[in-house]
């Protein structure tokens, strides 16, 4: 095995061939090949999986094969395992045989006592560490954890408690993007204002114009035209000087305001004709629609509609059924108040049918007509009813109607329980009493053509109603963005969160779209309690663990569904140190080797032949030629 | 601006072919200030997307190979400039090796601008102190190592092609001799020796970063194993010339050994860089670029 040119080893007798082969090089290189060859193969066949996932993958006799040579979980094999003995031994020896106590020669004995420190280590870490994993709910404890090879519970002599589980997220993102119709593309496009993006291949283009982080809709109600065309109507309400309610009254639209606390609704009535007027004015003493209930025989064709009054009997012609109204109700939920302070938010009546099976009472409703309540039998199937209900629906005893006719006759008239009170006339501006109620109205404003003027806006001011903590709102943000095509400019505000707006010729769109939001970082507040008394308390993060008595906890998942649980990987590391002191002898040795050596050596042995400087080994490493 | 930059990069490649053939002072120069311009351009794009994303831009795929074009070249040109102007190698042993890495270079801008480019937020794990540590050095090796394979490249080629004794002979005589002349394979390993203390250095960060995040430093996780493999193999190549003048390997062939080793690593490399997602087992990791 002799390099000639190497100086020979003049107790050669003793040294046995063995020790020869130990030393050698090529066991080295031989080594590392197989090594790598190993880690190819342990990437390539899947690792450590149940076997009959190998014979569905492999085949019988493949999968016999691997596991007999232990191909399935290679990097802790038996064969593996001697590999990195031998690698270690050869090292050793290796080392032990080419040092020759030079200065020059720190770096080869550092880097290879290095890696025989980080096999050691990870050999000591394998014996003695920990690896295992627990999950902790939240507000409990733990005092153990599960082996991560074979989920045993190992007492940890300590508890472990989870105060509270937070996932952080970054705030959302939006993208804006353009869709081409007839050539299927789509395209995400920067947002930076001011800036025109064409879209390729097509004639489209669209520029941000502006952009406003959280926008809202303001609807500013303006006048356009003298014309009575939408005839709208601005109302104050005051008790006491005290404005109790504002707003505007349309006559063509939503004509009417329910006061339920004072069983009072006022409603507001244009006249074309001054006879008109005269006919609305009297027509407000009597409620002008009032609820009506359909009742329907299947496989009949009777039918029968009747107002819902409580206790009206209605016998059905034709049947053996007896309807009886036992109840109605304006809002279900709050159908033991009186009817008056029932806002119509989900009317229903109640009734009972008589007939040969005897009685059988439900609650139809009228926004759910198919909804059969599941806590009653219903033994007449066939009797199906429907409750209609008008939407300016009220039973106020109080009522204000205003009335307004095209030559300019304008009555406000008082109504208590079905009977006209006052008529008078009104002004803009004046305060007029209520009668006896206590109330005052007062008519602000008139727009003969009320309409509305949209206009995007910074929201400002609170975010009552939502459902978040205090500086968690994330915004509405709009973009104003002006679509150029075919048809020319055209500019628009899109919001996100809603359709795509489309260019007018149907084939450009663009969405602003929120991406989501990415998660910035998984918490646990731990707390490590000891014989009753608390220890230590971290909040662990990835990347930050929590360390008590050798053992370290890292933050490594989460309950996916409720977030109720902290994933906790826990570990024990005792070869750790011995580890990374290989780690850093190792870098020290490399940097040494390469970038420190060569500048040594000259100036070391300037002036000398490279022959004097160099062994020839060392020649031979570093491709020096002679 | 990265299209521009693929521009230039691909005007230096030519730049590097021209000068191999027409070895004229002023085409050296044109060659090197092409491939410095592309590289500033590349770290105008580099220091953009940082400025941009807030967060060093290497997390994803295209960070990471507009990062892999930089540090290419940025490694080029420093080896360019220290062999030419203060080792004084003989420029003609650089040339082709210019191209080849800009080659390469181009290929990443190349890549880069093909995939989705949206600001991506550091995902819990990569928010770490050793995310710029651990990726700088393995960008720098890979770099380097790089070079070594394009050194690799033309010593098999000119081995193959050209039979290069008589004409250095030829040329020796007059002026080539002051200067100092490598041989391609003696570039080539000068290039591992660079890059190999930074894939070091690169493994070992990772691996205590992947004891901080995930608590263990080594979990057999494919990235993991695939950069072992690499630093395996150029720990290979660094060994055999000990081993080789003991063996019948005839000393011709040696170097034309080392090459084709080092021919097979740095393909080892990139595929631990970008292909890793094409292993069946990579579905168990969390360390590999989605697709």
């Amino acid at each position: 095995m002799a390099n000639p040119a190497e100086p020979q080893q003049k107790k050669s007798n003793s040294d046995s061939k063995a020790w020869e082969i130990l030393c050698s090089v090529r066991l080295a290189v031989i080594i590392i090949i197989i090594m790598a060859v190993a880690c190819i193969l342990g990437t390539v066949i899947l690792q450590i999986k149940s076997p009959e996932e190998y014979v569905s993958r492999y085949g019988p006799g493949l999968a016999k094969f691997y596991a007999a040579i232990q191909f399935t979980d290679i990097f802790h094999s038996y064969w593996f395992s001697f590999l990195l003995i031998l690698l270690c031994v050869n090292l050793g020896c290796c080392t032990v045989k080419r040092w020759r106590n030079k200065v020059l020669m720190i770096g080869f004995l550092v880097t290879h006592i290095s890696i025989i420190l980080i096999l050691i280590g990870c050999v000591v870490d394998l014996l003695t560490g920990v690896k295992g994993g627990v999950n902790v709910y939240e507000g409990s404890s733990v005092d153990y954890y599960l082996t991560r090879a074979d989920y045993k519970k190992v007492p940890l002599g300590f508890q472990v408690f989870c105060d509270d589980f937070i996932i952080e997220k970054h705030p959302p993102k939006y993208k804006l993007i353009t869709y081409v119709k007839d050539k299927d593309k789509q395209k995400a496009v920067s947002l930076a204002v001011g800036k025109k993006i064409s879209i390729p291949g097509t004639n489209y283009a669209a520029t941000v114009k502006e952009l406003i982080e959280d926008a809202e809709v303001q609807h500013e109600p303006i006048n356009v035209s003298d014309e009575p065309k939408n005839p709208a109507l601005y109302i104050q309400l005051s008790a006491k000087d005290k404005v109790t309610a504002e707003g505007w009254l349309l006559a063509k639209d939503r004509n009417w305001y329910n006061d339920t606390q004072r069983d009072l609704k006022i409603d507001y009535v244009w006249a074309d004709t001054d006879e008109a007027h005269e006919r609305l004015t009297n027509a407000a003493a009597k409620s002008s629609t009032k609820p009506t209930l359909e009742i329907r025989i299947e496989g009949t064709d009777i039918v029968k509609n009747v107002p819902v009054e409580k206790g009206q009997k209605i016998s059905i012609k034709g049947t053996d059924y007896t309807v009886e109204v036992k109840d109605f109700a304006l809002d279900y939920s709050k159908r033991l108040v009186a009817l008056s302070e029932q806002e119509p938010n989900n009317p229903a009546v109640m009734v009972e049918i008589s007939g040969p099976q005897g009685v059988d009472s439900r609650w139809s409703f009228s926004k759910y007509p198919d909804y059969q309540d599941k806590a009653h039998k219903t033994i007449y199937k066939d009797v199906k009813l429907l409750c209609t209900v008008p939407e300016d629906f009220s039973d106020a005893k109080n009522r204000v109607r205003i009335v307004q006719s095209r030559s300019g006759k304008q009555t406000i008239t008082y109504i208590k329980g079905g009977k006209v009170i006052s008529t008078n006339d009104w002004v803009l501006g004046q305060g007029y009493d209520i009668s006896d109620s206590g109330l005052k109205i007062r008519i602000q404003k008139y727009f003969p053509s009320h309409s509305l003027k949209k206009t995007v806006v910074k929201r400002t001011g609170g975010h009552e109603g939502h459902n978040h903590g205090p500086g968690e709102h994330h915004g509405n943000p709009a973009a104003l963005i002006e679509m150029e095509g075919p048809r020319g400019k055209y500019a628009e505000w899109v919001f996100a969160h809603t359709p795509p707006h489309w260019y007018p010729d149907n084939n450009f769109a663009v969405l602003y779209e929120k991406s989501g939001m990415e998660v910035k970082d998984y918490k646990s507040i731990l707390r490590v309690v000891e014989n009753g008394k608390t220890m230590m308390t971290k909040t662990i993060e990835v990347n930050s663990p929590l360390k008590y008595k050798g053992f370290v906890f890292y933050q490594s998942s989460y309950d996916p569904e409720g977030e109720r649980y902290t994933g906790l990987q826990v570990t024990k590391n005792p070869g750790l140190l011995v580890v990374y002191s290989g780690f850093i002898l190792l870098c020290l040795g490399i940097v040494f080797i390469f970038y420190v050596k060569p500048f040594l050596r000259r100036k070391f042995q300037k002036g000398k032949k490279i022959k004097e400087i160099y062994s020839e080994e060392e020649m031979l490493a570093e491709h020096i030629d002679e | 601006m990265l299209d521009l930059t693929l521009y230039v990069y691909t005007a230096a490649i030519v730049a590097y072919i021209v000068r191999e053939i027409w070895r004229a002072k002023t085409m050296r120069w044109v060659a090197f200030g092409l491939f410095a311009g592309g590289f500033i351009l590349n770290t105008i794009v580099v220091l953009n997307r940082w400025a941009e994303a807030n967060h060093a831009p290497m997390s994803d795929k295209y960070e990471s190979f507009v990062f892999f074009g930089w540090s290419i070249a940025l490694v080029y040109l420093i080896f360019e400039l220290v062999t030419i102007f203060i080792v004084k190698v003989h420029e003609s042993r650089l040339g082709i090796i210019g191209a080849l890495q800009g080659v390469l270079a181009a290929w990443m801008i190349c890549s880069a601008l093909g995939i989705d480019n949206t600001i991506k937020e550091l995902p819990p794990a990569l928010q770490s102190k050793w995310l710029v540590t651990h990726v700088i050095c393995y960008f720098l090796s890979y770099s380097a190592l790089s070079m070594s394979f394009s050194a690799a490249i033309v010593h098999l080629v000119r081995k193959a092609f050209v039979s290069d004794k008589p004409k250095e002979a030829a040329a020796a005589g007059t002026v080539v001799q002051k200067k100092k002349d490598y041989s391609f394979d003696k570039l080539a390993y000068i290039a591992v020796s660079i890059g190999f203390p930074f894939l070091t250095i690169g493994l070992i960060t990772g691996s205590i970063w992947a004891k901080g995040a995930w608590g263990t430093y080594w979990g057999w996780d494919p990235k993991e194993i695939w950069s072992l493999i690499s630093w395996l193999v150029y720990l290979t190549y660094m060994h055999l010339p000990l081993m080789l003048p003991k063996t019948n390997i005839k000393k011709s062939f040696r170097p034309i050994l080392l090459s084709i080793i080092l021919l097979i690593a740095f393909p080892i490399v990139l595929f631990t860089f970008m292909g890793l997602h094409k292993l069946p087992s990579s579905v168990d990791s969390d360390h590999i670029y989605a697709e």
